[in-house]
């Protein structure tokens, strides 16, 4: 042995200017410029590309499948969305007898 | 799913495995991905590294009888696709000693049990590709006899292995167009290149027919995979649909398939055929294959050559920061 | 003022020919620079690089097939036909990328690098030139050479500076090739003509070029050159190393079987 097992570095890529960066996969390289080299290649060399990221996966913190839960609504929270909301689609006129009684 | 495990093996008690096991099982009955950090069977993982590692090894070393002919090659269009599927099968390698090592192996590790013949690989990569129609049958057929297993496998249940088989189905589509154009273009050809053609054929197809591994009444691998979801078909299903997919084809072309015994019972639709020689098939992944040495030889060889490199880029990473490279002149 | 000429038929007899002994010099370094670089496909010291170094080679191959196509145009035999079927003498690349380099990465890489650099100066040349379909093709091929310079000005200082073997191997590398890459710019019976009519620079020009932009990366790598070398010549008259018969050798050995068949 005695080799070299490299830090491994995320890899991003966005497959047209407007859109989100997306993750394709990951290399091993012993810095983040080799890395980035090494990834055009392999994740890039056929689809669509016009930017590409990398990032050491020692960045990334991530949340734990076990507690995946959390994501989920327990009440009802459908007052924070658009389909939430119910209004009748004819407004009615106000009747003038109203208007009199607030006299 | 009924799979007993050993508490001893997963650090836990009875109870705690049985708990744990359950969701497991569920997750996977449910149709769910298992990711790298849930808690899995050590049985489980153990035995998917040892399948990803196991493939992996044979996507490198697949590299190998190809790549020899790509200096060879007889036509620009020729020379550039051979190069790129044998690129695409080094790629594989990579996706697949990644999604490995989500598993808690090394890639160091697995490139020295392969170099050093303790790691296996796939049983067809220990013939050698002794003419150049043997490129258009190994890309044809033994392409075609990955995808089945590939496209298979890729709706298995360990999440990252799923994700790198569909990107490598998708590069392996065009392996198969690049082989079927070969084998097509060869077959219409002049009487001399249909008798190589036959050759290739004749020395291939029995490795081929055992590229899925041991009839199911053998294989002693495949009931744990299968019932935790890795594997959705055995091996022999593998096989026949194979079989179903290629048989038509070849005789279309004028190949005459050696096997006397090959048929196609109408009732089933499904191929029968000389079972293969199961002994050469263990002794030939055990290293025991007409190229064996010369495979891993090469690999070791290259690995070993490629030392100092590695050993310079790591000191060199040391002595950071390193200007980004510039792109102009 | 030079005329720039919209078509290959708005050139006269003489400046045609020059343009042919151009593209054959083009062709014929890439197509060869391409194989050695397909020579490292599954044997690459990273399996990361294995996928670079294989893709970089299509590109040079692909940038040769695009020259075989134009001289095809110019009335010359088809791709296929010249590059499978010419025999050694009738070839014209720079013994630079003839040398055999198997299981040599650092002689592999320096001389790609060497490669790169003067390949992105021709491009560059001829994307300003009046010729104008090889100054079109010229700007399509360069941005794949962005990447191929990115590529080994990326190697270039981490072997050179990496360790005290990493050094001297790079050092040997750049030691042998040097002479070899100066020798690309071996001036033909082409170089007036193609000066005057405005199509592509001088090779002395492109040579000083080369150096300048040589020598500053080098020096970046703690790498020297030996300014007193003299080039290998011979090449773009015919005269090739032994390393290149044995290239062709393999490389026409299946089309040979029978020119006529297709595989
Ligand atoms: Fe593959
Ligand atoms: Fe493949």
């Amino acid at each position: 042995m005695n080799d070299t097992q490299w830090p491994v570095y995320e890899v991003f890529h966005q497959q047209a200017r407007g859109e989100a960066h997306i993750h394709v996969g990951s290399v091993h390289a012993p810095d983040a410029q080799m890395a980035l080299v090494m990834a055009k290649e392999q994740y890039c060399r056929r689809q669509a590309c016009v930017n590409l990221w990398v990032a050491p996966a020692s960045a990334i913190l991530a949340t734990d499948y076990q507690d995946g839960d959390m994501f989920e609504h327990a009440t009802d929270k459908s007052y924070r969305e658009s389909w939430g909301y119910k209004t009748p689609k004819t407004i009615k006129k106000s009747k003038a007898s109203d208007k009199e009684s607030a006299k | 799913m009924v799979i007993a495990i050993d508490p001893e093996l997963n650090q836990l008690s009875k109870e705690e495995c049985e708990r744990r096991l359950e969701t497991f099982e569920g997750r996977i009955a449910r149709g769910d991905k298992v990711e790298p950090t849930d808690w899995m069977p050590q049985e489980y993982r153990n035995q998917l590294i040892r399948l990803i590692h196991v493939h992996a090894n044979s996507e490198i070393c697949g590299a190998l009888p190809e790549g020899k002919w790509i200096p060879h090659a007889p036509s620009f269009k020729r020379k550039m696709a051979l190069l790129a599927k044998v690129q695409d099968e080094v790629g594989h390698a990579q996706l697949l000693y990644r999604a490995a090592e989500t598993l808690g192996a090394s890639r160091e590790q697995m490139i020295e049990d392969l170099i050093s013949g303790k790691s296996k690989f796939s049983n067809v990569f220990h013939y050698p590709a002794d003419i150049w129609t043997d490129v258009a049958i190994i890309a044809w057929l033994i392409d075609g006899a990955a995808i089945v297993n590939q496209m298979m496998m890729s709706d298995g249940s360990y999440g990252p292995y799923s994700r790198a088989l569909k990107r490598i189905c998708y590069e392996e589509a065009f392996h198969l167009k690049h082989g079927y154009e070969m084998v097509v273009t060869i077959a219409q050809g002049t009487k001399m290149q249909r008798e190589m053609l036959q050759d290739s054929l004749d020395r291939w197809w029995p490795p081929i027919m055992m590229f899925h591994g041991p009839a199911d009444k053998v294989s002693k691998h495949t009931s744990m995979l299968v019932q935790w979801g890795v594997k959705l078909k055995t091996n022999d299903e593998q096989r026949q649909q194979f079989l179903r997919q290629f048989v038509p084809k070849m005789l279309d072309l004028g190949l005459k398939i050696p096997d006397p015994n090959l048929r196609l019972d109408k009732e089933t639709g499904d191929w029968l055929y000389t079972e293969p020689d199961w002994d050469e098939f263990k002794r030939v992944i055990n290293g025991g294959g007409p190229v064996s040495g010369d495979r891993v030889a090469t690999r070791k060889l290259a690995h070993e050559e490629g030392r100092w490199v590695r050993e310079a880029l790591s000191a060199a990473a040391a002595n950071q920061p390193i200007p980004m490279p510039t792109m102009t002149v | 003022m030079i005329a720039t000429m919209e078509t290959l038929n708005d050139l006269d007899a003489p400046t045609k020919s020059a343009v042919i002994d151009l593209l054959y010099r083009l062709a014929d370094d890439a197509i060869i620079i391409g194989h050695r670089g397909s020579e490292w496909t599954g044997f690459a010291p990273i399996l990361e690089e294995d996928i670079a170094f294989s893709s970089m080679a299509q590109d040079d191959m692909g940038h040769a097939l695009t020259f075989y196509q134009m001289l095809h145009e110019l009335g010359e035999p088809d791709p296929d036909t010249n590059v499978f079927g010419r025999k050694l003498e009738q070839w014209k690349c720079a013994s630079l990328v003839s040398l055999c380099s198997k299981r040599d990465w650092a002689k592999s890489l320096v001389r790609k690098y060497f490669y790169d650099v003067a390949e992105s100066l021709r491009l560059e040349s001829l994307a300003q030139g009046s010729l104008v379909p090889l100054a079109q093709l010229a700007r399509k091929l360069s941005s794949e050479k962005k990447y191929h310079l990115m590529h080994g000005h990326m190697w270039m200082p981490r072997l050179g500076q990496g360790t005290d073997e990493s050094h001297q191997l790079m050092q040997d590398a750049v030691d042998t090739l040097y002479p070899h890459a100066l020798g690309m710019f071996e001036s033909t019976g082409a170089d007036d003509l193609l000066d005057q009519a405005g199509i592509f620079l001088r090779e002395d020009e492109l040579r000083k070029r080369w150096v300048a932009a040589v020598d500053k990366v080098l020096g970046e790598s703690s790498l020297k050159i030996n300014a007193k070398a003299s080039p290998v010549y011979g090449g773009r008259s015919g005269k090739h190393p032994d390393d290149l018969a044995t290239l062709l050798d393999g490389m026409q050995l299946v089309y040979k079987l029978d020119p006529s068949a297709k595989w």
